[in-house]
């Protein structure tokens, strides 16, 4: 077990360490971030750019950028922004939780949803209540997110006014971007569980524990959704990783102040250190988060052992 | 019950009563987060949207863009306009109760000027200071190294809003970065970032204490979300509205829209240095070819107006004279012809991709070259790589957008940077003739000379068709009808000390 994590830990820094180098490289091919400070107001002269470059410490050949970004990141400390003086670190700090609530939340929602949904349309395969499961979930399948939050935005927000549009500041706040990135992963879990239980409902184990006289009740709970699990704790980790990084667009049109947004704002203003901190910790947010799904399988099936 | 009912009431009225004597808050959203609020890190619209409310310069701009005093009661040139003295206002505190004087303007611009500037974009619009003299404790003089003409509007302007010094040396720049102190009528109390920043009035402001009692500002980027919560009411005044929605704004009984000239100006530059862009002939059978009013109409909405240099009609050095290219498709056609331009020839039209706006008038421009019997090629680019790379370093095709807000609506600020040989923004046009009138205006201190020169500019920019000037875009804001006494200023530059809430 202890070897199994030092090897799946050095694993995770590995791809961290190269991530982050991706990113640090392809940010120096797209644009400067001297320039970005003017936004195309007013024009800045050689001289200026050259004065801002080397305040900004751009003036160093790449390598040692890139060997700065990488000792500060194992001391801890990520830089500071290029936009004021402020460290990455806090910027990043303040920006977590929002995100580690969303996409909580959201997975909450879905797993409450699709979990009950997954299991009547498979016990029920084939009857009205399963094909309406199925059309409701490919139909929710076929949004993209942004259009949905701002159908959202206007029922409940504008029209309703039952909740804020946009914002980080009740829990109410919470509502609408939840329930937005919450719907997109409940239909493709819906359809996930569906086909997993579908599955296994039809292996020989479960004909033989039908075939001594257990209750279909005792099958389904007992023996069968117990080995639907690992596929879809799987998927949930993935997209748990997926919900971090990936509610960029959601925290974009509800004005939410999380990683995705610091990011996004990050690009625009090239902000290098910013980014590179930003990427980083989402990074390890995923990798984790994938080693906690790796470890959790042997909590579900005893033959899994972690060698 | 009646007895508790009435003692509800009475508390309501109360309750609405303080609050009306407090004067209640305002909360405004605009798109973007300047993430600094020092002014000298910072060139963005945002910034001065609310950090007009924090500082003052030592002139203030109004919002129908006329100068008036500031920090400063009275200004005068000596020395033939190399000495700018400045008598200050007398009686001022800083938020933290910091007395305003002329070390406090001289340690402004020391900072602006010295190394902590260098960091940030401020530092070259003011290099025509030499240095900032102290002559008494309310007179400072300005030295400076050439007659800077625009300087006064500029001191209404970002980098030279006057900061605290005991504060600053006492806190440090980082400190000061997000906890902003300055004269303004409304002072500091909360930054989040991208989130929002709280401002309460301050009682000691010189002009007079704010009708509110606090601003609240979020930073809303979805243009679609930042509506919705104006028509929600959770928001008061909601900036950079876009025409697309105008209508659904201007439908509510609740808002109103108000559109105002923007310094911003929309043009697609024409690369001479290669391609059939080099043939002045064919530069303008391309000016001829767009019809302006119609992109006006149909994409803006009317929410602009034509354009026949590089500036608005709000910019000084504009000429109500100079007309634009008419609309003359034949006209265009023979001057193809006399070029040699074969039918089938490709024009590329390289645009920011991201600008919703942007993309329909390129599409617009492609029909109309289309029309000629040229073949437009539409290429697009994401905003700081087209700035930052893709201009300056000369990878055009033959048409690209060129748009530009002179914030100091003065020409030469525009003309000087765009058409000036060797400047970064014009990578490819060269002309003794032009670079000599501009170099004579910039350091010019007779602004009837200068008005003459910049028309000279203008008409020469436009018979040598270096650009096809589109339109001057209109600023739109959403507003409460809860709001009393707002105007949008043309330069975005908010001062709610004389706004109220109902």
């Amino acid at each position: 077990m202890a070897r199994y994590l030092v090897l799946q830990l050095s694993q995770a820094l590995l791809v961290v360490v190269f991530v982050t180098l991706v990113v640090a490289v392809m940010l120096r091919f797209s644009g400067d971030p001297a320039v970005a400070q003017f936004q195309g107001a007013s024009a800045p002269t050689a001289e200026q750019l050259r004065e801002i470059r080397e305040a900004l410490g751009l003036n160093q050949p790449f390598l040692v950028q890139y060997g700065h970004f990488l000792g500060g990141l194992f001391t801890g400390n990520l830089g500071t922004s290029f936009r004021g003086d402020t460290p990455v670190g806090s910027l990043i700090r303040d920006a977590m939780p929002p995100t580690l609530l969303l996409a909580l939340c959201s997975l909450l929602i879905s797993v409450a949803i699709s979990l009950p949904l997954g299991v009547y349309s498979a016990v029920h395969r084939g009857g009205w209540a399963d094909q309406l499961i199925r059309f409701v979930s490919l139909f929710g399948l076929s949004f993209p997110n942004f259009w949905l939050g701002i159908m959202l935005v206007l029922i409940f927000g504008v029209t309703l006014r039952w909740l804020p549009a946009s914002g980080y500041e009740t829990p109410a706040s919470l509502v609408l971007p939840s329930v937005t990135l919450g719907l997109i992963l409940t239909s493709t879990t819906v359809r996930l569980l569906r086909a997993a239980l579908l599955d296994v409902l039809g292996s020989q184990y479960v004909t033989v524990a039908r075939s001594k006289g257990l209750s279909e009740r005792r099958v389904l709970y007992k023996h069968a959704l117990r080995n639907t699990a690992i596929p879809v704790v799987t998927f949930i980790g993935l997209q748990f990783g997926g919900l971090i990084g990936g509610g960029v667009i959601v925290e974009q049109v509800f004005a939410w102040p999380g990683l995705g947004s610091l990011a996004l704002q990050a690009i625009a203003n090239r902000d290098y250190p910013v980014l590179q901190g930003t990427v980083t910790v989402l990074a390890i947010i995923v990798v984790l988060v994938n080693l906690l799904v790796d470890l959790s399988y042997g909590l579900f099936d005893p033959r899994v052992r972690m060698e | 019950m009646k007895a508790f009912k009435s003692l509800l009431v009475t508390a309501l009225l109360a309750a609405a009563g303080s609050s009306l004597a407090q004067g209640g808050t305002l909360t405004v959203a605009t798109a973007q987060d300047p993430q600094s609020w020092d002014p000298i890190d910072t060139f963005l619209v945002a910034w001065g949207t609310v950090a007009h409310n924090l500082y003052d310069g030592l002139i203030i701009r109004t919002p129908d863009l006329k100068l008036q005093p500031g920090l400063a009661t009275k200004w005068t040139s000596l020395n033939g306009n190399k000495t700018l003295r400045f008598t200050l206002r007398q009686g001022v505190k800083f938020h933290n109760g910091e007395p305003f004087n002329a070390g406090a303007v001289k340690f402004t611009f020391d900072r602006l000027l010295g190394p902590e500037g260098k960091k940030g974009p401020q530092q070259a619009n003011y290099n025509s200071i030499k240095q900032v003299k102290v002559v008494g404790p309310y007179t400072v003089d300005f030295i400076l190294s050439q007659a800077d003409p625009v300087l006064l509007t500029k001191l209404a302007g970002y980098g030279a809003m006057i900061v605290p010094p005991r504060y600053i040396k006492e806190k440090g720049d980082a400190y000061f970065n997000s906890h902003p102190v300055g004269t303004g009528p409304f002072s500091f109390v909360s930054y989040k970032n991208g989130e929002s920043i709280k401002l309460q009035a301050f009682k000691g402001y010189w002009g007079g204490a704010p009708k509110l009692a606090g601003v609240t500002y979020r930073f809303i980027e979805e243009p679609a979300t930042r509506v919705a919560e104006l028509q929600a009411g959770r928001v008061d005044i909601a900036a950079a509205i876009p025409v697309a929605q105008a209508a659904t704004v201007k439908g509510n009984p609740n808002l109103t829209l108000q559109a105002v000239p923007s310094p911003t100006v929309q043009a697609l530059r024409l690369n001479v240095s290669h391609g059939p862009t080099s043939d002045l002939r064919v530069r303008q059978a391309l000016n001829h070819a767009v019809d302006r009013d119609a992109i006006i109409k149909s994409i803006l909405q009317g929410y602009a107006s034509p354009i026949a240099s590089m500036q608005s009609s709000k910019s000084f050095g504009y000429d109500p004279n100079l007309k634009a290219y008419p609309y003359d498709p034949a006209k265009a056609k023979q001057l193809l012809q006399a070029a040699g331009v074969k039918p089938g020839t490709t024009v590329g039209i390289d645009f920011i991709g991201t600008d919703a706006v942007f993309r329909e008038v390129a599409q617009a421009v492609a029909g109309y070259f289309q029309v000629l019997g040229l073949k437009p090629e539409l290429k697009t680019y994401e905003t700081n790589t087209f700035y930052s790379d893709i201009i300056p370093k000369n990878k055009t095709t033959n048409a690209y957008q060129m748009g530009w807000g002179g914030w100091t609506f003065d020409f030469d600020n525009t003309a000087y940077l765009l058409y000036r040989s060797g400047q970064f923004w014009n990578p490819d046009y060269k002309s003794k003739e032009l670079d000599a009138l501009l170099d004579k205006q910039h350091n010019l201190s007779d602004q009837k000379q200068r008005l003459t020169i910049l028309r000279q500019i203008a008409k020469y920019t436009r018979d040598q068709a270096i650009d096809i000037p589109l339109y001057n875009q209109q600023d739109l804001w959403g507003v409460s009808k809860r709001v009393q006494g707002f105007r949008a200023p043309s330069d975005s530059l908010l001062r709610l000390n004389t706004v109220s809430v109902k």
